[in-house]
């Protein structure tokens, strides 16, 4: 039986045709991903189906019966409910009060809060989604507020539930927690619409799979007929290389190292504990960890923003006396931040301005102080188009362009400094799947240059296809050491999560 | 110099509906002159004869008296302009100073002191003038530098310290250094009260015969000039707009691209300090001649709504440096039609109500001028 069917649907946004006459079925009782890179349409697509947009044509069937959805609560009586990228929940309040908000029991005129809290326990324990009725939002870590906003839905009596990118937020752990999740409302003859770009989880939970790109619907496979290769190409529209030929290139000489580094991070927690490790020319050292381990600690203490407690960092072999971005730059470090929007760009400079950042009190960009437009302008075209930066128009301001545009400016920028330490932290994060391949494919190359890397990223797949070396890093010190020949992403699962201990021997 | 006007022209049309940051002061400065006129009308005088009078004496109006007009409305908008420009400079910086006030009083008094005192009160014009000025921004300069200093080092808000250096400022001159007795009153047997009156050498050279119009005009056009050059032309420009945009994230990326932005933070605070104390020298070497004993200041705050209503940028903030001096010539004039002289001011601060919701102003054009554009193209989008 359909439980959801989309006919035809077109959304013109004013520059974007967002989706391109959509048309899918999806079944009663299955699991239905939608994947795409970002700006494909999936999120518009879907917040037609929940009343927020408006298609300029096309139509919406649910449950077989011709819709006509023009805002969410026509789509809530329908039985749809979405759970979006962002959550809508008010910290403050309790989990009670935030998942009956909006259909609060009462008892005369008094909102029965006593009630409310059992029929919360009561769908809890339907769902067997465990949650503490009375702890208040704000207290909860993201995988459990994700489940609050499950349950509000459950609640309304959702029968097809939309998940736009739910896994983007959350660490692997809650990930598969989630999964579970899914799979029991799955039990129950629920709908699921799951969204993501990560195309291993959705060959893990799906049953189906439609794949859009650049607001039209490439096909939709079977999961048990496909695989993750052939997927990427319906989304990117050709051969996409993530597994890169490693680059057997023989380590040289040490370039960075720490030794012995103790960092209080801001809360006067000792984030860091007696962490040492060098890295060396034409190696890429990957820095495994759960997110919140001691990354951020260790990123800030490199560059200056937190004073390590004790400790040495080193560049070439020679200590770093006062720590600086200005010293470790000048030194021979670029930096790919794990916060492009933070750290990586000014948003409302342009282009050019951006690329020639850390570098524009240097010749020919400046001279005396005073800038030379022609010469900015012409490093920042060239350096767009080297870096195939979309649309190349260096006078277009950091934030109009998508993650993945930026992310190159950032790399363009970094690049062209001179280095022969690369400090990247995260460097693919929030990308899609055409990006990320470019940011490997930059990572490959500037080690066959003979740049030392150190590459830190939540990415388990990512530090096992790229690093030569991996250090784990659990609870601010470093548990592991391994290369990926001899471990396995079990292992340093296990590492990760504390379980398991494997250091080298000295 | 082609170059230039291209930067100065072409660049911003590059800029998507660049119209609108002229626009939206416009429309600000337009629907507060309809309110302030709907104000008069409800108090049953006549809206049309108020603004006649009020432009007409202006100066901005060729007519009669004109001349002496104008040249008030002048010498009011330098110190307007100066001041604003001030605030332009640390907000462009992402420095919330509210130190112009402080700093104009210690420009006024530092260019009474070495207006009159010995051994410059001898020297020729040509060097006594720019000794003055020179004195005058390093002391300003310096009382900005103050708050850049314990900004910096210290991560102390530049508001609270800024704040502080006003009072500061006031009474260590109002209270201890004009009064009679205190180090630079006049002696008694002159008569004078306040400190001496400043030697002729120290006044402001006229530019305009039979009317107090100086060069101050002349000077304040060089320095937004200078400016603006800086701000867009320089790499400390490049850093401090850098860092102003980047103010809420603890400019964190011209941090770790190796900007000092301590260093930065300093400079940019001493410079608008400078600039805000030029503007109080101006009122002392070319209309009061001494620091009175009574010293009518506002200008360092009126400087906010300055830069305000110019949008920080240094070409905005002389046209609004005018408007403003415009409107407070014209407002003696407005009591001919029974209108207290304070409504002009209602009209600035009208303006600058209007200026605050420039986001909904601007978003409102904005969404007029897409749905224009998209009723233009629609079909034609691939
Ligand atoms: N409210 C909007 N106004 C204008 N354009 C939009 C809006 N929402 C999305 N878009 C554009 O529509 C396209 C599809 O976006 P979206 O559906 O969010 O993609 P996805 O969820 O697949 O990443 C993108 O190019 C995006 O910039
Ligand atoms: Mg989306």
């Amino acid at each position: 039986m359909e439980a959801l069917g989309v006919r035809n649907i077109v959304k013109q946004f004013p520059n974007v045709l967002a989706n391109d006459k959509v048309t899918l079925s999806i079944e009663k009782g299955e699991i239905f991903a939608l994947v795409g890179e970002n700006g494909a349409g999936k999120s518009t697509l879907m917040k037609i189906v929940y009343g927020l947009y408006t298609p300029n044509s096309g139509e919406i069937y649910v449950f077989g019966k011709k819709e006509d959805i023009k805002t969410p609560q026509d789509s809530i009586k329908l039985k749809i409910g979405m759970v979006h990228q962002e959550f809508m929940l008010i910290p403050r309040f309790t989990v009670t009060q935030n998942i009956v908000l909006g259909d609060e029991p009462h008892k005369g005129f008094v909102f029965d809060y006593l009630r409310a809290i059992s029929e919360v326990r009561e769908i809890s324990d339907k769902f067997g989604l465990k949650i503490d009725p009375t702890e208040k939002v704000e207290n909860l870590p993201v995988g459990i507020q994700q489940r609050v906003e499950i349950l509000k839905i459950l609640r309304r009596g959702a029968e097809i539930l939309i998940f736009d990118e739910p896994t983007a937020v959350l660490t692997p752990e809650e990930t598969s927690e989630l999964f579970k999740t899914l799979n029991a409302l799955k039990q129950d003859g629920k709908t699921i619409i799951f969204i993501s770009h990560k195309l291993n989880e959705v060959m893990e939970i799906a049953d189906r799979i439609g794949v859009m790109r650049r607001g039209e619907l490439q096909g939709i496979v079977n999961k048990s007929e496909t695989n993750e290769r052939e997927l990427a190409r319906m989304m990117v529209g050709r051969d996409v290389v993530l597994e890169l030929p490693k680059a057997n290139v023989k380590a040289g000489d040490e370039v960075f190292s720490v030794s012995n580094l103790n960092v209080k991070n801001t809360k006067g927690i000792l984030g860091l504990k007696g962490v040492s490790f060098s890295v060396h020319a034409r190696e890429i050292v990957g820095i495994a960890g759960v997110e919140g381990n001691g990354q951020a600690e260790l990123v800030n203490a490199i560059l200056g923003f937190l004073k390590p407690t004790s400790g040495k960092i080193s560049i070439n072999g020679k200590e770093i006396k006062l720590i600086t971005p200005y010293n470790m730059r000048t030194r021979g470090m670029s930096y790919i931040p794990e916060d492009r929007k933070r750290r990586g760009l000014v948003l409302p400079f342009r282009a050019r301005e951006n690329i020639i950042m850390g570098q524009h009190t240097l010749y020919p960009f400046s001279n005396r102080g005073i800038l030379n437009d022609k010469e900015i302008d012409a490093f920042a075209t060239k350096k767009l188009q080297e870096f195939d930066v979309r649309p190349p128009d260096i006078y277009s301001k950091a934030e109009s362009f998508s993650g993945g545009n930026q992310q190159k400016i950032i790399l363009a920028k970094e690049m062209s400094l001179k280095h022969n330490f690369l400090l990247a932290s995260q460097p693919t994060r929030g990308l899609d799947i055409g990006a990320t391949e470019f940011v490997y494919k930059m990572l490959v190359e500037e080690k066959k240059k003979g740049i030392g890397i150190l590459l830190i990223s939540l990415e388990l797949s990512e530090i096992m296809g790229l690093s030569d070396r991996i250090l784990v890093l659990y609870n601010g010190e470093i548990v592991g050491e391994v290369t990926p020949e001899e471990t396995t992403e079990e292992e340093l699962g296990l590492m990760m999560l504390g379980l398991k201990r494997k250091e080298r021997v000295q | 110099m082609k170059e230039f006007f291209y930067r100065l022209f072409m660049n911003r049309r590059r800029e998507k509906y660049w119209w609108i940051n002229l626009l939206v002061p416009l429309v600000s400065i337009f629907l507060a002159l309809i309110v302030g006129g709907i104000f008069i009308q409800s108090t049953g005088r006549n809206p049309f004869l108020a603004y006649r009078l009020l432009f007409n004496a202006s100066g901005l109006i060729p007519g009669p008296y004109w001349r002496s007009s104008f040249a008030e409305l002048l010498l009011s908008s330098s110190m307007f302009i100066a001041t604003g420009l001030s605030f332009a400079i640390a907000a462009k910086g992402g420095l919330f100073s509210i130190g112009a006030e402080g700093q104009f009083y210690v420009g006024a008094v530092v260019a009474a002191f070495f207006g009159y005192s010995k051994p410059f009160a001898g020297l020729p014009s040509i060097i006594h003038i720019p000794i003055i000025l020179i004195m005058v921004m390093l002391f300003g300069g310096f009382w900005g530098l103050i708050a850049g200093y314990l900004k910096a080092k210290r991560g102390i808000h530049e508001v609270i310290v800024t704040i502080m250096l006003n009072w500061i400022a006031f009474y260590l001159i109002q209270g201890w250094l004009v009064p009679t007795g205190g180090p630079m009153a006049a002696k008694v047997e002159t008569g004078v009260s306040g400190t001496p009156y400043i030697s002729p050498t120290a006044k402001l050279p006229i530019i305009l015969s039979n009317t107090r119009l100086n060069i101050s005009i002349f000077i304040m056009i060089a320095v937004s000039f200078l400016i603006w050059f800086l701000l867009y032309r320089t790499t400390f420009g490049y850093e401090a707009r850098a860092m102003g945009h980047t103010a809420i994230y603890n400019m964190e990326a011209p941090k770790v691209s190796g900007v000092n932005t301590s260093k930065r933070i300093m400079q940019i605070m001493f410079l608008s300090g400078a600039v805000a104390a030029l503007g109080g020298s101006f009122i002392v070497l070319g209309i009061l001649s001494q620091f009175p004993p009574v010293f009518e200041g506002g200008y360092g705050f009126d400087g906010i709504a300055v830069a305000l209503i110019g949008q920080n940028e240094p070409l905005g903030i002389f046209l609004s440096g005018i408007l403003i001096g415009a409107l407070r010539t014209g407002a003696t004039s407005v009591q001919i039609a029974r209108i207290p002289k304070t409504f002009p001011q209602i009209i600035e601060g009208l303006i600058v109500a209007f200026i605050a919701l420039h986001e909904l102003v601007r978003y409102l054009l904005l969404k007029l001028a897409k749905a224009k554009k998209s009723s233009v193209t629609e079909g034609s989008v691939e």
